[in-house]
């Protein structure tokens, strides 16, 4: 068990530390790649450099913190309040609601960046067309700097929401009724008692989502060129494409990487901060309780209304964009007239002809599928081991280490992984292949560790010492007791990453060649008109919306799969129960259900007792 | 005698000529061929590291359980019973001091045999009940695992006769975790029992049931053990779960085991102030020695009167004791009697707890209270508030321990 669990924390510390030393090697040596050139030497010059262009820098700096904090806090205001609604609210229809919500998470962001774009064209996108519905003379540039904001909460809304519904649901409710019975009003109690209650739990989402909107290149790519607003996503990303003729400037880029990467340790440093007072605030009781609900009255068709709106803008509306777009060979503004007389619908049949689509949707699924594994597996086992060994510095250091891959932002990972894979190609050539992606793929391994951390901290020691006190060793206690209840976990969270991996664009942008691209980077050649021989906008939509579908199935498909095999499992094990007679012996399966499917299976039978 | 006990080898019965499956009589083949181990605790030391230093929590803890009988740890929480249990199963490493069972060394201070290997069954507190796995797959589970494996056939009549045992063989089919708390419990007994230990260990596996259920399983419980003629140490810090069930009952504090006797001698003779208050209510009278009668009875002065009591010799005149004396040996009298350790008092506090009334006098002398003196009688018999009344100390009954 030691050996796996070192081995494991070898491969994560591998992962994560190569690349992020090698970037800052490559800041300090040179301007070019740190080694094997004949540039490359020990020197501060990129450091200068960006210092020499301090205004800019300064204007990077500037424009970045207004976008990622704009955006950031745009999120998390619709966030917590959806969150609110569907947990804490009368709200009607409040479960279709919380399904609707989630629908924007299964949307690529690159996939979203692009409808919006679609949306938003001034003369033939569907927003402004509504827009123009309305009195006065409102149209919307799509390149401004707020537009690009909002767009970017828009994208990113779904990850602040599927963290804060579980902070709401597990509060107790009874801390809210003492101070209401004290006499507080809502709005009192909501103020006094409930936000400081959340606010160490919130915090840490808001960093969280800080760190993912820093990271993300998609909307900066799609909206920042245009609006020559200098995000850094954008920046970074424009430092190591250079044109034709001219060295890519990889020491500066990783300058500015460096830099960045101060401005989310110490994100992170709040963040860890957040959490570990979250947890001695831990609101959680434990026993069964619902949360209040609050009454929303004459605030319901408000409220309903703003939803409405919110579903429109990110589900709805992007959908049609695209859908529209997909089945206009030119941008034309939607009319009926247009819709009889204009549409086709050869480019769903031109993108399922297309072998480059299917090459690419099978990359994209061998290096989610490639990337979820290793990280889950590698986690998993190093998780366990922390967990259950004795606290120490040297323990805590290790955890701290495997969780930090969340202070690091997508641009940063891809860039880093990049440079790592350009560094190591005259000994390992990875650079460019599908291998090089799966593995910058894993580097998002510390959501399967905390996952995987908590899960083994849920599993109670005597389980596994009555295991040992019943003969079986060390391994047998793991692999027969640990490994089955660990499973739901690490399904859950495998397939989490895989839908995260479908959808990932950012990485693949710095790292994918035309050989090895996964379908977002494909789709992106598509709509993007700058890459001239590819560019066909109606067969990027459809392959957009077909991308779209496809995620969705996999990702609910795995997790009916999943579901259904769990309980199929308790549902064979277990012919009518209080019956069975002491000849009648159960096979002994070697492998055991999940412990949701037992009590799924409970409650049913608690069920068919309470109709009797 | 000791009973001579197979090995664990037992389980590879295919070897063994004696063993026949007659399945219904389970517990007569139990009882021959599990036979109890002799468990040897000899000055068992433990500590544990917090923040750098060592903090000792098993102080050279010594005692025998004699085969196929039944000892519990006693003591106040936190001091040390379950880790002296974990000790013994293995689950942690002793610091010093030797376990044997059956004259197998299981651990030094240095060298320790891993838990799988120390042919024991265990009883967790919470019962640790493999909640993925169905009541039969938890079962059969020591019979599957390396160090027990039996053929497959084999395991499962064995794992059926377990939950036989504990009346649960009708519910083998379901998940481990559809049973209430009292059938979880038989589960984990069923469990650490399957694969036939020659040491059964229990830690508190009583506190978890309501009070009507805890009085069922201990009686269940005890009478398995002596069906199965299994060896079991029990940890408990429940007196009467100890005094009612156990052979003998090793009282700990801090550490250390400071007294091991049988139930009975436990309780009417405890070794010092510690052990009388622990185990039972006692009425404590600090007393001075005054000398001793023509009996060999000491005579002490307490309360300003003088008492007779028995007294080792060991106490001389003038030495500080305390005379201890059970509540309920405590007599009242509304006129004295013509005897000896008779003291004025009067009722201050009367209390009704269903099938005894306890009620607490202050000892008077002359007009002021000197001490109060609680006893306890059937209802029918009691004092009321404010009587005065004489409180008889019967000298047999009375116990001097040092002060
Ligand atoms: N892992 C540990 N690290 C440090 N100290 C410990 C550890 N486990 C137990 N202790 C300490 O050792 C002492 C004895 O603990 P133990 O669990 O044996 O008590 P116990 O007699 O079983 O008490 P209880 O009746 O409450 O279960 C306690 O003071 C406890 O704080
Ligand atoms: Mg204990």
């Amino acid at each position: 068990m030691k050996i796996a669990t070192i081995i494991a924390g070898a491969v994560i510390f591998l992962l994560l530390a190569i690349p992020l030393a090698v970037q800052v090697i490559t800041a300090f040596r040179g301007p070019f790649l740190p080694f094997g050139v004949s540039t490359a030497k020990w020197s501060v010059e990129n450091f200068v450099t960006l210092w020499s262009l301090r205004d800019d820098f300064w204007a990077v700096l500037g424009s970045t913190a207004a976008f990622v904090g704009g955006s950031t806090v745009l999120s998390l205001l619709m966030a917590f309040g959806l969150a609110w609604v569907t947990v804490r609210t009368d709200a009607p229809l409040r479960r279709v609601i919380s399904v609707l919500v989630v629908v924007p998470f299964i949307i690529p962001p690159i996939v979203k960046a692009q409808a919006y774009l679609l949306m938003l064209s001034p003369e033939s996108g569907v927003l402004n067309q509504l827009l123009r519905l309305l009195p006065g003379d409102l149209v919307i540039d799509p390149y401004s700097f707020v537009t690009m904001t909002v767009i970017q909460a828009l994208t990113n809304v779904t990850f602040p929401y599927l963290m804060i519904v579980p902070i709401l649901t597990s509060m107790d409710g009874s801390l809210e009724e003492s101070a209401r019975v004290s006499g507080a009003s809502w709005a009192k109690t909501l103020r006094r008692v409930t936000l400081p209650m959340l606010w160490p739990g919130l915090l840490g989402v808001a960093v969280l989502t800080f760190i993912l909107g820093l990271g993300s290149l998609e909307v900066p790519l799609l909206f920042g060129q245009e609006s020559g607003k200098s995000i850094f996503a954008l920046k970074l990303w424009n430092l190591i494409s250079a044109g034709a003729g001219e060295l890519p400037q990889y020491g500066l880029a990783a300058a500015w990487g460096c830099v960045f990467l101060v401005i989310t340790t110490i994100a992170f440093v709040i963040y860890l901060r957040a959490t570990r007072n979250a947890e001695r605030r831990a609101s959680i009781s434990g026993k069964g309780f619902r949360p209040t609900v609050m009454k929303l009255g004459a605030w319901k068709i408000p409220v309903m209304l703003a939803i409405l709106v919110f579903v429109m803008l990110t589900a709805v509306l992007p959908l049609f964009a695209l859908f529209w777009s997909a089945i206009t060979p030119y941008p034309i503004a939607f009319s009926f007239e247009a819709l009889v007389t204009q549409t086709q619908f050869g480019s769903f049949g031109a993108v399922l002809a297309d072998p480059e689509f299917w090459a690419s949707l099978g990359r994209t699924l061998v290096i989610a599928g490639g990337s979820a594994t290793i990280a889950c597996v590698a986690a998993t086992v190093l998780a366990y081991g922390i967990a259950r060994a004795r606290r120490t510095g040297w323990t805590k250091a290790v955890d701290l280490f495997a969780s930090s891959s969340v202070a690091i932002p997508a641009v940063i990972a891809g860039f880093a992984m990049f440079l790592t894979f350009m560094v190591i190609n005259p000994v390992i050539p990875l650079a460019g292949t599908i291998v090089a992606l799966i593995i910058a793929y894993s580097y998002r391994v510390s959501i399967a560790y905390r996952a995987g951390y908590s899960a083994t901290l849920q599993i109670r020691m005597e389980l596994e010492e009555a295991a040992l006190v019943s003969g079986a060793s060390p391994f047998e206690g793991f692999r027969r007791i640990v490994a089955p209840l660990l499973m739901p976990t690490v399904f859950a969270v495998w397939i989490q990453m895989f839908v995260l991996g479908t959808n990932e664009f950012t990485l693949p942008a710095f790292l994918a060649t035309p050989e090895s691209r996964p379908l977002s980077v494909y789709m992106y050649a598509m709509i993007s008109p700058r890459s001239a021989q590819l560019y066909q906008p109606d067969q990027g939509a459809a392959m957009a919306l077909i991308f779209t579908l496809l995620v969705f199935a996999i990702g609910y498909g795995l997790q009916w799969v999943v579901s259904l095999f769990a309980i199929g499992r308790a549902k064979r094990r277990n012919p009518i129960p209080g019956v069975g007679t002491a000849d009648v012996v159960p096979p002994a399966d070697p492998v055991a259900p999940d412990t949701r499917a037992v009590a799924a299976q409970d409650l049913e039978e608690r069920r068919q007792l309470a109709r009797r | 005698m000791v009973v001579e006990a197979p090995a664990r080898g037992i389980r590879t019965h295919p070897l063994d000529p004696k063993y026949r499956n007659r399945h219904p009589k389970v517990e007569h083949r139990m009882t021959h061929e599990s036979g109890g181990g002799r468990l040897v605790v000899d000055g068992l030391e433990k500590h544990y590291e917090l923040d750098g230093a060592e903090v000792p929590v098993v102080k050279g803890v010594t005692f025998t359980i004699e085969p196929g009988t039944f000892t519990s740890l006693l003591g106040p929480s936190g001091c040390g019973k379950t880790t002296t249990l974990r000790c013994v199963a293995g689950l942690e490493n002793s610091n010093g001091g030797e376990i044997s069972l059956d004259g197998n060394v299981l651990s030094t201070g240095t060298r320790h045999i891993s838990p799988d290997k120390r042919d024991i069954g265990m009883v967790f507190q919470n019962y640790a009940i493999w909640p993925h796995m169905t009541v039969f797959a938890n079962a059969v589970f020591p019979l599957q695992v390396a160090a027990g494996k039996l053929p497959k056939k084999e395991a499962r009549k064995r794992a059926m006769e377990a939950l036989e045992l504990v009346q649960l063989d009708s519910y083998a089919h379901r998940p481990a975790t559809a049973l209430s708390g009292g059938q979880q419990q038989r589960l984990a007994l069923a469990r650490a029992l399957a694969h036939r230990p020659k040491l059964l260990l229990l830690d508190e596996p009583l506190s978890n049931l309501d009070a009507k259920l805890r009085d069922t399983m201990r009686n269940e419980l005890r009478s398995l053990q002596q069906r199965l003629g299994i060896t079991a140490l029990y940890v408990t810090h429940d007196q009467s779960e100890a005094l009612s069930m156990s052979d003998r009952v090793a009282v700990m504090n801090q550490g250390r085991i400071v007294q091991e006797a049988a139930p009975r001698d436990l309780y009417y003779q405890p070794a010092d102030r510690f052990v009388a208050d622990f185990v039972g209510r006692v009425n404590m009278i600090p007393a001075v020695v005054r000398g001793r009668d023509g009996d060999g009875d000491a005579l002490v002065e307490a309360f300003g009167a003088r008492l007779v009591t028995p007294c080792p010799d060991t106490f001389g005149t003038g030495a500080d004791v305390t005379v201890t004396f059970r509540p309920e040996s405590v007599r009242w009298h509304e006129v004295a009697p013509d005897r000896p350790n008779l003291l004025p008092a009067r009722v201050v506090r009367v209390e009704f707890l269903g099938e005894i009334v306890e009620y607490e006098a202050e000892i008077l002398s002359g007009q002021t209270a000197v001490g109060t003196i609680v006893g306890r009688g059937a209802p029918l018999n009691s004092p009321s508030l404010g009587d005065p009344i004489f409180i008889e100390l019967t000298p047999q009954a009375c116990r001097v321990l040092a002060a």
